[in-house]
């Protein structure tokens, strides 16, 4: 059951229809209905997994438990470890078993020896695995630290961990934020469900329009690029750059929103990283649930940047190669990460990785001044240059695409695979980078105008470009859910 | 929550109205033409009546056309007489051409590389032979008048019956509920888009686990189900070509020889009805002769046929 599903909308009016007309006397009410609609939501995928989840929910509710009751030091180390082992074995079992066992013969076979890949396994990867693991990891963690006292209800734990709206795909959010919500009866607010509600219209509008339409296109190029021009290349990853964007935080705005349907606001998790000034930049706006999670539980834990500049230098090449690793069981993933590290160092090293961070482009202006638009292009060009690694389906393609760009530079125009006219996307992108720089301020409100005509016209448009670029015919699954 | 339901429903109903509004200003849908069944029984367009084709989410074709008051597509009038030389194309929604503008056709286009000579397009969607030659039947007098008389074919399609009778699925989309609903303009465009699909499919989905059983047919079976088809609509050819009086020496057949069984293109070579195979002539270009989203001649595909056609007549004239 994916967000944008006839499927869903039915399952969600249902739930939401249950939650707030016959579920809404108790917090324990509430809580077994939003567990019992997310199995559900899960199941609908593969109920087989489900036990994945409720195994990593039993798990981490034990062990926060030993944690918190010992107060030696290493026992609670052990303990944690014990979550940590878990649930990142679940995720290399899964998710890296046969990238191991392949890298291994291949690099057997780099020194001359052959070996018959009879250890690989036909595993199918569980859907969202990498983002509740995450989460039921950093609910270890932050008993660990003492940031948080366990639990004693198993229930509300088990919604946290598997909570509907973003069990799939994230945002991956702490025990701090979205626990304490569960923890807590949810009272209906308007303003909240009218929130929740535009923030779906966004995220669909950016899902549909935004990254479906493009889909095709990125496809053609990506597949066939060896018989495209460098100047097509050079279309095809700048599009990829908007298609992965619109797909994964049109996803987020509709979980984000769906959560607040349901009386629960969820962490942010894109924040317009296309308007970002520098690299660092870019990360404090980019699928930021992910950023915080490895900058508290990995980055902070080896001494973040209060050691040595060399250790620092080296912490962040830890952090940006896991993170390249978690996107998925490919080297294109890890050196899209080396990649982004390489980025980010000589920003970290000239002290420019905070200065962004609570301001954005164009912060007391309407038009960011010559020097924003530069920074903004060169940052968008490095970010885009890196997803030639994240969408290429080897390292190989990945460098004779480059190649191709850098070496063999050609201009032809493009023609849409299905014929369609291309200058529809290109006025369609050049209206979304305005739109998006005019509510720049504020992610969670897409639709903040003044006046309620305008609102509405707003509205009006955004589901005619919805039903100006539907194509039924389309796969419409999320690129994250591979993840 | 009340206020909530019922600001969402006032949203809903003003956005519905807005986007009906919208879909009309920018033409984004097609006009659907009035159909009926004339005094000889023969189903058709309403006559003299005009409006726009429109194919795609964002108007990506756009055509005008035009019903003539004999009730069918055509930028002239159908006034075939003994001194002028005339050729009639009866077809289905290729010869119809919605999909063009009425005074591109491929009628128009015949006449552009033939002197002196008039092209009467009797094109209808969903056409089979039997409608064809049914029509040619109850307008005898007319098609009497006309030189050439060439009736487009597609074996799969237009031969599952052996005798005419009104489609009655087709004259059911003027009832009064149709006709109400195509007033909505928004409706006919999500149709179009295909907006309805899911629901359709979920429907499909679960009524399917209702009823699975699925018959698994062998490949000998296949085959022999496949010829006993191909004789039944031999028979059916056979039957309509006695029952119209299909006059062998003015009527040509209009055909793709790769879409025709052997069996069938055998059968017409051995009792001697003309036809013209366009398959070479629209395989042997590298330009697409279809449109982006159907599988009707684009402008390059209609210039094709088009010249096919006059070539043939220049050389039987």
């Amino acid at each position: 059951m994916i967000f944008n599903s006839l499927e869903f909308f039915i399952f969600l009016f249902i739930v939401y229809i249950l939650y707030w007309f016959v579920f809404k006397k108790s917090l324990k009410a509430q809580n077994i209905l939003i567990l019992l609609a997310s199995y559900t939501f899960y199941a609908w995928w593969d109920w087989r997994f489900l036990s994945l989840i409720l195994l990593s929910t039993i798990v981490d509710y034990f062990v926060a438990k030993k944690i918190d009751s010992n107060t030696i030091q290493s026992k609670r180390k052990l303990w944690l470890w014990v979550s940590v082992f878990f649930n990142v074995g679940l995720l290399g079992f899964f998710k890296y078993y046969n990238f191991f066992v392949d890298s291994w013969i291949d690099m057997f076979s780099v020194f001359g020896y052959t070996i018959k890949s009879t250890w690989t396994l036909r595993i199918i990867l569980p859907v969202g695995i990498s983002f509740y693991t995450f989460q039921t990891m950093s609910y270890s963690f932050d008993v660990y630290y003492k940031k948080l006292k366990p639990t004693t209800d198993f229930l509300s734990f088990a919604t946290f961990v598997s909570f509907f709206p973003q069990l799939v795909a994230g945002p991956i959010e702490r025990a701090s934020n979205l626990l304490s919500q569960i923890l807590k009866k949810r009272v209906f607010s308007y303003d909240q469900a009218v929130g929740g509600l535009k923030l779906i219209l966004w995220g669909l509008f950016k899902k549909v329009v935004i990254a479906d339409s493009l889909g095709p296109i990125v496809d053609d190029i990506f597949s066939n690029y060896s018989q495209y021009p460098a100047s097509t290349l050079i279309l095809g990853v700048t599009l990829f750059s908007f298609q992965v964007y619109g797909d994964f935080s049109g996803y987020s705005d509709i979980a984000i929103g769906t959560a607040k349907l349901f009386g629960v606001e969820l962490k942010s998790n894109f924040k317009f990283p296309q308007f970002s000034r520098n690299v660092a930049e870019y990360w404090q706006r980019w699928h930021v649930s992910l950023s915080t999670w490895f900058r508290h539980y990995v980055y902070i834990p080896l001494g973040g940047s209060r050691v040595s500049k060399l250790k620092s230098v080296r912490n962040i090449c830890i952090i940006f190669l896991i993170s390249g690793f978690w996107h998925g069981a490919n080297w294109t993933f890890v050196f899209w990460g080396a990649f982004h590290a390489l980025a980010f160092i000589p920003v970290f090293l000239m002290g420019r990785n905070t200065i962004y961070k609570d301001s954005v482009v164009g912060e007391n202006t309407f038009l960011p001044s010559l020097t924003e638009i530069g920074q903004v292009l060169l940052t968008f060009s490095i970010v885009t240059f890196s997803r030639i690694f994240f969408r290429s389906e080897s390292i190989t393609d990945a460098f004779k695409f480059i190649k191709k760009i850098v070496t063999n530079f050609s201009y032809e125009t493009y023609n849409h695979p299905m014929g369609y006219r291309m200058i529809d996307y290109y006025v369609l992108i050049v209206l979304f980078i305005l739109y998006e720089y005019s509510i720049r301020k504020d992610e969670r409100s897409p639709f903040k105008f003044k006046y309620k005509a305008i609102r509405f016209v707003a509205y009006a448009l955004v589901i005619l470009g919805m039903l100006l670029f539907y194509d039924s015919s389309m796969d419409r699954s999320f690129i994250y859910f591979q993840f | 929550m009340k206020k909530l339901v019922i600001k969402s429903f006032l949203y809903f109903v003003l956005i519905l109205c807005v986007l009906e509004v919208l879909v009309r200003v920018f033409h984004l849908t097609k006009d659907y033409p009035v159909r009926i069944v004339d005094e000889y029984n023969v189903e058709k367009w309403k006559p003299n009546q005009e409006g726009y084709s429109v194919t795609g989410n964002r108007r990506q074709n756009f055509s005008k056309f035009y019903i003539n008051s004999s009730g069918y597509n055509s930028y002239r009038e159908f006034t075939p007489s003994k001194d002028k030389v005339e050729i009639a194309l009866v077809g289905d929604s290729f010869i119809e051409g919605f999909h063009q503008n009425y005074y591109n056709s491929i009628g128009k286009k015949i006449e552009d590389r033939l002197i002196d000579v008039e092209v009467y397009e009797y094109g209808y969607s969903g056409y089979d032979l039997a409608d064809q030659l049914h029509l040619i039947n109850q307008y005898e007098s007319t098609f009497n008048l006309i030189d050439y008389v060439i009736i487009g074919i597609k074996f799969e399609n237009d031969l599952n019956r052996g005798e005419y009778n009104i489609v009655q699925e087709r004259i059911r989309l003027e009832s009064p509920i149709y006709r109400a609903m195509r007033q909505i303009k928004l409706l006919v465009y999500l149709q179009n888009i295909g907006a309805f699909d899911a629901p359709r499919e979920l429907m499909r989905k679960l009524l399917s686990r209702r009823n699975d059983n699925v018959v698994i047919i062998s490949e000998q079976e296949e085959i022999r189900l496949q010829k006993e088809l191909e004789t039944n609509y031999i028979k059916n050819f056979e039957n309509l070509v006695k029952i119209y009086n299909f006059d062998k020496e003015r009527f040509i057949l209009f055909l793709d020889s790769k879409k025709n069984p052997l069996i069938f293109l055998e059968y017409l070579h051995h009792n001697n009805f003309k036809f013209i195979d366009f398959s070479k002539a629209l395989s042997d270009t590298k330009i697409p002769t279809t449109l982006i989203y159907d599988k009707h001649w684009n402008n390059h595909g209609r210039n094709i046929i088009a010249e096919l056609i006059a070539n043939y007549i220049k050389l039987t004239m």
